[in-house]
Order: C-alpha cells, then sequence, then structure tokens
C-alpha cells in the first residue's frame, strides 16, 4: 500500500510542491469559471427581462382589446428578433393563454411550472423568464419567455478546456520548479543519509560533509561532523588500548608459556612433567582467551584485516584436522568428501581459525563421542563446509543466538569454559569473506555450515561492494 | 655453530631465547637495547638476526630496513617477532624473511630459524 511517509524527502518535496500549486490554481480557475459563467447568466437575464418589458408594453393594447391575433403577429415577429427564444406566451389577468409563440419544430407553449411564482430561473441551459404586464399599477397578465442558452453549453466547455489545458502545464511547470528546488534541500540531506549509510557500511569515520549553510539541515551535518570527529577519537583511543594490551597482555604470556615449555622439555620426572603439562595447557587456554578478546575489540572498531591470497581448500582442511587430532586424540575426524581442490581467495590464516574453532566446539560439546564429520558441498557460487558432531545439540531456540558476543549455552548440565566469542569471531570473519554461517541441529548432535564464494564470485561481489 | 643475533627489550624473553638457542647447539648473542645492534653486528657477526618488532623507541622493521641497505647486513636472514601479530602483514615491506607472533611455541621458533641456517 502507498504510504506517504515511505517515499523519500524528495519525492516528498517534489509531490508537496507540484499538490499546492495545482490545489491554488485549481480554486483560482474555479472562481474565476464561476464568477466568469454567472455574469453571462446575468447579462442575458437582465436583456431577456427587458426584452419580456417591451413585448408586454407592445401588448398592453392588445390586451385591453383582446386582440389575439395581433399579439400572435407581435410574438411571431420573435422568430427573427431574437431566434433563440423557444417558447414566448401572453396570458391574461385570468392567468390564461392569451398568445403563444413556439420556435417552428418546438412543441406548443405551455406556462413552465418551473419558476413557481419567480421572476426567472436557469434549468440546465435553459432560461426561463416571467415579467408582468403592468398599466397604471393594475397587472394585465404575464409575459412567459424561454430561452435556449446554446452559447453557455459553448463558454463552459471552451473555460474548461482552457482550465484543463493550463492545469496540465501548470502541473509540468510546477513540477519542474519542484524539482530545481527540492534539490536545494534533498541535496544536502540526501548526501548526509548517502555519507552516514556508507559509513555505517564500511566503518570509515573519517568522511566529514562541507556545508556553509545555517539552517537546520547545516546543524543537522555540524552534528554529525561533531559526531564523527568523536566516533574517530574514540576508536584510536580503542586501538591505542588494543596495541597496549595486545603488547602488555602477550608479553608475559609469551615468557610463561616459553619457560614452562622449557621445564617441560628438561623434566622427567612423571608427577612433575604431567603438573607442568597441566599448567601449559593452561597457559594454552589463556593465550586463545587473550587472542580472542583482542579480535573481538578488533572487530568492534573495524581493525579485524584481512591478508587476501588464493589458497587450497582441501589442504587447509587436511591440515587443521591433523592439528586438531594431535590435540584431541578422544576423537576422529573423517572427510566424508574433498572439495576437488577448489581454490579459494581469502585470508588462511583466518578461515583456519574458524576451522579450529569450529571443530574444538565439535569435541568439546560431544563428550562421550568420538566421531566428527567434515563435508564439502560445491554449487556454481560457492562452497560450503559441513562440520557435523553426534553430541548434545543445540535447542532451536538457541541457534541464533549462539553467533553472538558472550552468549554462552543455557544448558547447565555440562560445564564448557570460555568467554563465548568463538562464534562470533567466525561469523565476523565468514561474513568478511562474503559468505554466511549458520547451524543445523535436530536434538542428536548439530552441523555447523559455512559458505564462501568461489573465486569468481567473490571477485564480482568486491566490486560490488 | 651457527651464530644468532637475538634483540628484544623484554629481558625475560630474551633469556628464554638464548638458554633455548644455546641448548640446540647456537651461538646466541642476546642484545636488549637497539642502540646496541650496529655494535653486535660489527663484532658478533650474526648469521642470522631475531628481532623484536617493538622495541622501546624503535621499530624492528626500520632496523631491518636499514641492515637491508648496507653491504654488510644485507644478506643477514631476519626473523621478526611480535605480540602484535597483525605486523605479520608488513614483513614484505622491510624484506624480513619470516615473522613469528607471540607467544610462540619454542619448537615453532626453532623450526623457523632452521629453515635459514643450516
Amino acid at each position: 500500500m502507498f504510504k506517504f511517509r515511505d517515499i523519500s524527502i524528495r519525492n516528498k518535496l517534489i509531490l508537496m510542491q507540484v499538490f499546492t500549486s495545482v490545489l491554488v490554481l485549481f480554486v483560482v480557475f474555479g472562481v474565476f469559471i464561476y464568477t466568469d459563467i454567472n455574469s453571462y447568466k446575468v447579462r442575458k437575464k437582465d436583456s431577456i427581462v427587458s426584452l419580456a418589458n417591451v413585448i408586454g408594453t407592445n401588448s398592453i393594447s392588445t390586451l385591453q382589446f383582446q386582440d389575439q391575433e395581433a399579439a400572435t403577429k407581435m410574438l411571431a415577429e420573435l422568430h427573427n428578433v431574437a431566434p433563440e427564444i423557444i417558447h414566448a406566451g401572453i396570458t391574461d389577468a385570468n392567468g390564461q393563454v392569451f398568445a403563444s409563440y413556439s420556435k417552428p419544430g418546438e412543441e406548443t407553449f405551455k406556462i413552465p411550472r418551473v419558476l413557481n411564482g419567480k421572476a426567472y430561473v436557469f434549468i440546465n441551459n435553459q432560461l426561463f423568464v416571467s415579467n408582468p404586464i403592468m398599466n397604471n399599477d393594475q397587472i394585465l397578465g404575464r409575459v412567459f419567455l424561454e430561452i435556449e442558452l446554446s452559447d453557455l453549453q459553448q463558454i463552459k466547455e471552451y473555460k474548461y478546456e482552457l482550465a484543463a489545458v493550463l492545469l496540465s502545464f501548470a502541473i509540468v511547470f510546477s513540477f519542474l520548479i519542484a524539482l530545481l528546488i527540492q534539490s536545494y534541500i534533498s541535496r544536502r540531506l540526501l548526501q548526509l543519509v548517502k555519507t552516514m549509510k556508507k559509513v555505517g557500511k564500511t566503518g570509515d569515520y573519517n568522511k566529514i560533509i562541507t556545508d556553509d549553510g545555517k539552517d537546520e539541515i547545516a546543524t543537522l551535518i555540524q552534528v554529525f561532523n561533531k559526531l564523527m570527529q568523536q566516533i574517530k577519537e574514540n576508536i584510536e583511543k580503542k586501538d591505542q588500548f588494543i596495541g597496549i594490551a595486545s603488547h602488555e597482555l602477550k608479553t608475559p604470556l609469551t615468557s610463561i608459556k616459553g619457560y614452562v615449555e622449557m621445564l617441560d622439555l628438561m623434566q622427567t620426572e612423571p608427577q612433575k612433567k604431567q603438573f607442568i603439562q597441566k599448567a601449559l595447557s593452561n597457559v594454552n587456554k589463556l593465550e586463545r582467551l587473550v587472542k580472542d578478546l583482542l579480535d573481538v575489540s578488533k572487530i568492534q572498531s573495524g581493525q579485524l584485516q584481512l591478508e587476501m591470497q588464493e589458497f587450497n581448500i582441501d589442504s587447509l582442511l587436511n591440515e587443521t584436522i591433523e592439528s586438531v587430532e594431535m590435540v584431541s586424540p578422544t576423537h576422529k575426524i573423517i572427510r566424508t568428501n574433498d572439495c576437488d581442490n577448489q581454490l579459494i581467495i581469502g585470508d588462511r590464516q583466518r578461515i583456519e581459525q574458524v576451522l579450529l574453532n569450529l571443530l574444538s566446539n565439535a569435541i568439546k560439546y560431544s563428550p562421550g563421542e568420538n566421531l566428527i564429520e567434515v563435508e564439502c558441498e560445491k554449487t556454481e557460487k560457492e562452497l560450503i563446509i559441513k562440520i557435523r558432531d553426534f553430541g548434545i545439540g543445540i535447542a532451536k531456540e538457541e541457534q541464533l543466538n549462539i553467533f553472538e558476543r558472550f552468549y554462552r549455552t543455557k544448558d547447565l548440565s555440562m560445564h564448557i569454559s570460555g568467554f563465548g566469542l568463538g562464534l562470533y569471531i567466525c561469523r565476523d570473519i565468514i561474513r568478511r569473506h562474503y559468505g554466511k554461517i549458520w547451524v543445523e541441529s535436530t536434538g542428536k548432535g548439530s552441523v555447523f555450515h559455512f559458505s564462501l564464494p568461489i573465486k569468481h564470485s567473490l571477485q564480482t561481489q568486491q566490486t560490488v561492494v | 655453530m651457527n651464530k644468532i643475533l637475538v634483540v628484544d627489550d623484554d629481558q625475560d624473553i630474551l633469556m628464554l631465547v638464548q638458554v633455548m638457542l644455546s641448548m640446540n647447539n647456537f651461538n646466541v648473542e642476546a642484545v636488549s637495547r637497539w642502540e646496541e645492534i650496529d655494535n653486535a653486528m660489527k663484532v658478533f657477526k650474526p648469521d642470522l638476526v631475531l628481532l623484536d618488532v617493538s622495541l622501546g623507541g624503535a621499530d624492528g622493521r626500520d632496523i631491518c630496513k636499514k641492515m637491508r641497505l648496507e653491504k654488510n647486513t644485507e644478506d643477514i636472514p631476519v626473523i621478526l617477532f611480535s605480540a602484535n601479530a597483525e605486523m605479520g602483514n608488513s614483513i614484505h615491506d622491510c624484506k624480513a624473511q619470516a615473522f613469528i607472533p607471540k607467544p610462540f611455541e619454542l619448537s615453532n621458533l626453532l623450526q623457523t630459524i632452521r629453515t635459514y641456517v643450516n
């Protein structure tokens, strides 16, 4: 359904201007046509009334002498004097028709009832006039005239046509003028909207709009610029923080990890070695958490950069599966098919991160099971990787939420460690590759899917963006 | 015995790498201040330089670039390492051989070093 609210400001302004000018012109033309036709009617009525007066004066003697023949003859003359008269009639003091005239081809004269005591009346395109015949304040009878106003119709038609033509021109002109004027207002607004959309999409907060106006739109633009400036400053601060945090958190971690690894290499006593390995695995866990937190900060400030290159998805899958199996010997990860050595353009390290995340999730959420399946599906435009586990599955209402930041499963029957950032990061990485990530789960186990565009379609998408 | 110059402003990491490489039969010179690099190059004449990117006042990448311009040092392999993993994207600009993000696995570090010496 058409809603005025939904159309663009530009079209609103045009519509409003066209509508206003057409409405004003419509009223003006209406008034003009009405007064024009009215004055024509008044003039016509006046001339017919005076004609009736003349007829009345001339028929006084015929009425006094009851000379019907003379009266009829006089009326017959009307055919030459005023051919627009259809019927004319003279009645005597009793209201009886004394003499009458009808234009050839018309019916015979009848006293027009439409007058109903009035001196004149317009009905359709006809004028009826009734005028008393007076002699020394005595009413001798009446003159009735019925006139066909054939030119009234023509005048009306002419005026209407003229008005219609002028209105059409007015619509065209007001549209053109509106088109010019609206651009002054809407151009600036649309520029603002366009820039805002672009900023929203690209996260490039360096966009500043120059505008030297002093109206509300200028204020809006100034506020926008100011906000952009503030956001930029905040991002710079955040970047600095990420940089510092990155360095300050990772540097001690590097030492801890290195020294514990050294201890592990040097230690042979089983009990001590076991303790050291526990410390080491927790250091690794901590390292992953720090990395995730920093990744999320980067995602949020639009700083996560991808290093695009062409790579073979099959070799990446094999390498990743091998490294996951090395640290998680409880599960066997099998590939149900291969991806025909499909080449993908993307950030190999980041895609590996996604795979590692999904595979370690699959292991984490399927305790007691020992199988993970990795499947490859190829369509014309994209490659879909599916990672299937046979674990606890994901309730339908949770399937969308799991990709949100800090989301933790409501299923408290198992304790799962982590911040709940992994899938959020995965989703961002896949989205930046113009792909999709989703989960399907029907009770027993879940299947995580992610799609990556195949080379040619990625390139076209990039040019669009 | 291959000679390796390690530069890092963090004393603990410096010692860690020094000990680990010594245990693996490398001749190691550890330097914590970037100002000492020039001297170490001349005196120690390393076969490989393991260089931290943020050196408190200097950028490892700039040092690497400078090395590439000098005749004596232009052919010495450089491995950069940094806690900022994004730095890995810029190693081509300064013609470093490899980049290792911190925290690193000792085995990984060792393997990378062995790729460029021997």
